[in-house]
């Protein structure tokens, strides 16, 4: 399976792949120049901290092996593809009672802002048939796409 | 030599110079698009600030304000302002040294070589003397007296310049401007840290930037480029990489201030200086184009035939025309000298001197031009040209590229030369408008960037796309550079066009692109569209006429960009100029600009799209005007 690996020392916090994020997961269509900042339905998947010592952490799914969500999950919306080791998430399925949020080990996994009613996950950018936007976005490979074991 | 210095160039408009450039051991800024492709998302939206130390702030939809409260509209509009006064400050420099210069050469009682031009401003400002450098110093001292005014004494010549609806709709929106060089320092201090937050008010200021920088900057350069350098005159002229020629000691010029050189173009072809060229084995000197100052002097060519060997290409073609080998010296005086030049210089050993020390390159030699000394400082740069060239030919592979370009382009279009070829009035262009076989006119003016398609991609494209729709084409700056490169103001350019444009065309032996030379020259568009409105009767916005800046580039062509839309025309933008993370700065400058100037933005990257959106407005433009 794939994984989105992170180099965390080579972080200069300067959010593009939160932006590309937001991009790929627009609901209306556009261009990045259009793309509202201030719509707080425009979420990002990923988010960067600033830790005490001036470094940064990117935080991203790690799509787990022994994913927590998925265990957590009672309605069935998130699971594990044991081909390509992705965990999805289905707003259908979605009982809202955020036990994923709870459990995520790296505290990527949130409500959306806007309804608090679903998840915001990361899908992998699997919609658009290539590498994930955020990796794409990053000027400094801070984050890369490596083959893993499953 | 050609080994691929890395296969990984960006795309040009001009194949033959897009393959050349991929071939060179050297690196240009063709070969740095791929390794900056990926872009800052706030900094493209123009919702970055770094005014204070709290700072770089950005908007997202969990911070929608930086820390000291602004919002996106504040920080969009703060940042586009400075890039406003920025750009308006450039060309404001250019006018009064073009001013500067004219003044000292009528005290030295020096040549005027555009008299009409002269006796044209004399009239317009209302001097009456005869002497003509009597005249010529009071021309200068007006222009000079209103760019040093304050920002709060309103400006003498804007009324004067510009068409009369227009400064009467300029007044009714309180944007007539007050001393230019104060404009731009009111500009700077209203967007500094915590001053002004209003999203409309600092827009304003940049229309008023925008005025200034039109009626100095462009159109009052170009006229008083003319009484000294003489006026354009229409003619055929090679252009491309193809007007090298190896065996004259070649001086590549980069800049906008052409009064700069007047001195050393006239010393060049002196016998003195071909004596000491021929005994260092050249047989004289060449001066190669590039930029928009080589695109001035391609503009008036006619007076400089035996030392300009042509204009070979626009800003983001000097790295080639260097790496050609055949360039001994660069003299540049002010943009867009790109860095990117420096190391092809140290590399080629070419000569670097600059003679304005606002654009002094970090490996140049830097002598700043003092028109006083300006003999003296002539027979300097002439000998150190010289020496450059005898340490460096022969010790530098040659890598020419004489099939580059085109032999015969059609220059020296001017507002007068046209007139000139129309028979003295507009008349016939006008009636060619309102039969429609002229549809209208698009302005593809500003500068040349790698970025919106690659090298003139768009602009080309799309110069294309509006001559097929019958729609003639005006084109001032690297747009122009770009678009001769590529053949389209050759007359055989009139196949390209629509049916009906191109029996215009091919009747009159015209290409369906006309050259109006430098960015400068939109001033001379501004002239040609005002004197077809005052016969019509009708205010600029009418006219069936737009304007592109698809590949603008840089901060002056944001300004050339506010006095199009003052002027209240239609203007297309390739690119965002980083203002879309402003709601209010979007609806403002695409939508309410309509109901105030009556200009409009639109941006769009695609050649075809916009060709059909320019093509509707004219249209619709037409229809109001019952044509």
């Amino acid at each position: 399976m794939k994984r989105i690996m992170i180099n965390a020392s080579k972080c200069d916090g300067c959010k593009n792949c939160t932006v590309a994020c937001m991009q790929a997961h627009r609901e209306t269509p556009g261009t990045i120049y259009d793309l509202d900042l201030t719509d707080i339905h425009n979420e990002s998947r990923n988010h960067i901290e600033k830790m005490p010592d001036g470094s940064y952490r990117p935080i991203f799914c790690r799509h787990c092996d022994l994913p927590e969500c998925v265990m957590s999950c009672m309605s069935g919306a998130l699971t594990k593809d044991e081909t390509t080791g992705i965990v999805s998430y289905d707003e259908k399925k979605c009982g809202s009672c955020f036990m994923c949020v709870m459990n995520c080990p790296y505290g990527v996994l949130k409500a959306d802002t806007a309804t608090h009613t679903k998840v915001i996950k990361c899908d992998f950018c699997l919609q658009d048939n290539s590498e994930p936007n955020c990796v794409k976005a990053c000027p400094k490979n801070a984050i890369y796409v490596e083959e893993v074991a499953l | 030599m050609n080994q691929c210095y890395g296969c990984n160039t960006c795309k040009s408009a001009d194949k033959p110079l897009e393959n050349y450039i991929r071939s060179l051991p050297v690196e240009t800024s063709h070969h740095r698009v791929e390794g900056q492709s990926t872009k800052c998302g706030f900094g493209l939206q123009g919702v970055c600030c770094r005014l204070c130390s709290n700072g770089p702030c950005r908007i997202t939809p969990n911070a929608p304000r930086g820390i000291c409260g602004a919002n996106a509209d504040t920080i969009v509009t703060r940042n586009f302002l400075r890039a406003v006064a920025s750009g308006s400050g450039c060309y404001i420099h250019i006018v009064e040294n073009t001013a500067l210069n004219l003044k000292k050469t009528a005290q030295a009682k020096g040549k005027l070589k555009g008299l009409q031009s002269l006796n044209h401003l004399a009239e317009i400002f209302g001097i009456t003397d005869e002497d003509i450098y009597v005249k010529a110093e009071k021309v200068a001292d007006a222009v000079l007296e209103d760019l040093y005014k304050p920002e709060y004494v309103s400006a003498n010549l804007v009324e004067k310049i510009a068409y009369a609806p227009r400064v009467k709709r300029w007044k009714e929106l309180g944007i007539m401007p007050g001393g230019a060089k104060a404009e731009v320092f009111k500009g700077v201090v209203k967007c500094s840290t915590n001053l002004n937050s209003d999203p409309v008010d600092m827009l304003t200021d940049c229309l008023k930037l925008g005025i200034s920088t039109g009626v100095y900057g462009l159109t009052l350069t170009n006229l008083l480029n003319d009484v000294l350098l003489g006026q354009p005159e229409l003619r055929l002229a090679p252009v491309g990489l193809r007007v090298i020629d190896p065996d004259y000691i070649n001086i590549m010029i980069t800049g906008h201030q052409h009064t700069i050189f007047v001195d050393l173009q006239e010393r060049l072809i002196s016998d003195e200086a071909k004596a000491k060229a021929q005994a260092a084995g050249a047989k004289g000197f060449k001066l190669v184009g590039c930029t928009c100052v080589g695109q001035d002097l391609q503009l008036r060519g006619a007076h400089y035939t035996e030392v300009f060997d042509g204009h070979a290409g626009n800003n983001y073609t000097s790295e080639a025309i260097l790496a050609t080998g055949a360039i001994d010296v660069v003299l540049s005086e002010f943009n867009c000298t790109l860095p990117g030049i420096e190391p092809i210089c140290d590399e080629l050993k070419i000569k670097q001197i600059c003679l304005d020390d606002v654009a002094k390159k970090s490996n140049a030699e830097l002598m700043q031009f003092s028109f006083e000394n300006r003999a003296e400082q002539s027979e300097i740069i002439i000998d150190k040209i010289i020496a450059a060239y005898k340490e460096r030919r022969g010790a530098v592979p040659m890598n020419l590229f004489e099939e580059h370009g085109n032999d015969c382009t059609l220059t020296g279009v001017s507002e007068g030369s046209l007139k000139d070829f129309l028979g003295g009035k507009w008349t016939p262009l006008i009636e060619l408008i309102v039969s429609g076989e002229i549809k209208g006119i698009a302005g593809v003016v500003g500068c040349s960037n790698l970025t919106a398609g690659g090298h003139d991609v768009l602009s080309v494209e799309l110069t294309k796309e509006l001559i097929a729709k019958d729609i003639l084409v005006f084109t001032a700056g690297c747009s122009s550079g770009g678009i001769e490169n590529c053949g389209l103001m050759t007359p055989e350019a009139a196949k390209l066009a629509g049916p009906k444009l191109r029996t215009v065309c091919e009747k009159l032996n015209i290409p369906p692109v006309l050259n109006f030379g430098p960015c400068l020259a939109i001033g001379r568009l501004e002239i040609v569209a005002t004197e077809i409105a005052k016969e019509l009767g009708v205010d600029l916005p009418e006219l069936p006429l737009v304007l592109s800046a698809a590949q603008w580039l840089e901060e002056q062509a944001l300004a050339d960009g506010c006095f199009g839309l003052a002027l209240g025309l239609p203007l297309h933008l390739g690119l965002p100029p980083f203002i879309t993370g402003s709601k209010t700065a979007v609806k403002v400058m695409t939508k309410d600009m309509k109901e105030l100037t009556g200009g409009q933005v639109i941006i769009n990257g695609d050649a075809k799209e916009t060709a059909i959106i320019l093509e509707k407005i004219i249209e619709e433009k037409r229809n109001h005007l019952h044509i």
